[in-house]
């Protein structure tokens, strides 16, 4: 079964006339929906965005990201739940590729090494400079 | 010395060869997300701008176009100013 899961991320958009409480509440609600047919791995709350463009003569909302593992149907199935929800301004739902996401997370190892080696460099570089 | 020659085609013409910013990183992949690293790649009204501007190489184009769109579907970027 576990072979047959996909890796998802989703972005809900909530309108920012749900308020802070109000919005938080309805993205609960959908966490709720992927927790039962799948498994919730992290939520990235982005808080209150000013839209790029005003979208249904409303210029800010509420963004919150969902990392989920499901099966490949349900996501059509929550797509279908966004629709029908009120004060969801914009979703998306993108599968992630697991190679990027092994990729991702020996990250911020690396950068400290890396900013590591920088500062070595540069006192190396300012070492000769003196020369 | 190879650089001789390739200047002088290029004569007339200003700039150097660009490279492409997403191989340079070793990207993999490019993030919607990443809003700051996007509005690099679009123009002042909104446009994505081409290739022969910005230099990015076919594949990470492509993937670019992608990210550009889903950002500009979450109201992350506009589709075009003013």
């Amino acid at each position: 079964m576990a072979e047959g899961k996909n890796l998802y991320e989703t972005v809900i958009v909530t309108s920012a006339k749900l308020g802070e409480e109000g919005s938080a509440a309805l993205v609960e609600r959908f966490k709720a929906l992927i927790a039962e047919n799948g498994t919730v791995q992290s939520v990235d709350d982005w808080g209150k965005r000013r839209f790029a463009y005003p979208i249904n003569k409303q210029t800010e909302g509420y963004y919150t990201l969902i990392n989920f593992e499901s099966e490949p149907d349900f996501t059509a199935e929550l797509d279908r739940r966004y629709q029908i929800a009120d004060g969801i301004m914009r979703t998306l739902i993108v599968k992630r590729d697991p190679r990027h996401i092994v990729e991702r997370k020996p990250k911020p190892e690396k950068t400290e090494e890396a900013d590591i080696d920088v500062e070595a460099i540069a006192v190396e570089a300012v070492e000769t400079a003196a020369e | 010395m190879p650089e001789r020659p390739e200047r002088e085609i290029r004569r007339g013409r200003k700039g150097r060869k660009k490279v492409c910013s997403f191989c340079v990183d070793r990207a993999e992949f490019i993030d919607y997300k990443d809003v700051a690293k996007l509005r690099r790649f679009i123009s002042e009204r909104g446009k994505i701008l081409p290739r022969r501007v910005t230099g990015t190489c076919a594949r990470h184009q492509r993937a670019l176009t992608v990210a550009i769109k889903r950002a500009r579907h979450l109201a992350l970027l506009p589709y075009t100013s003013d």
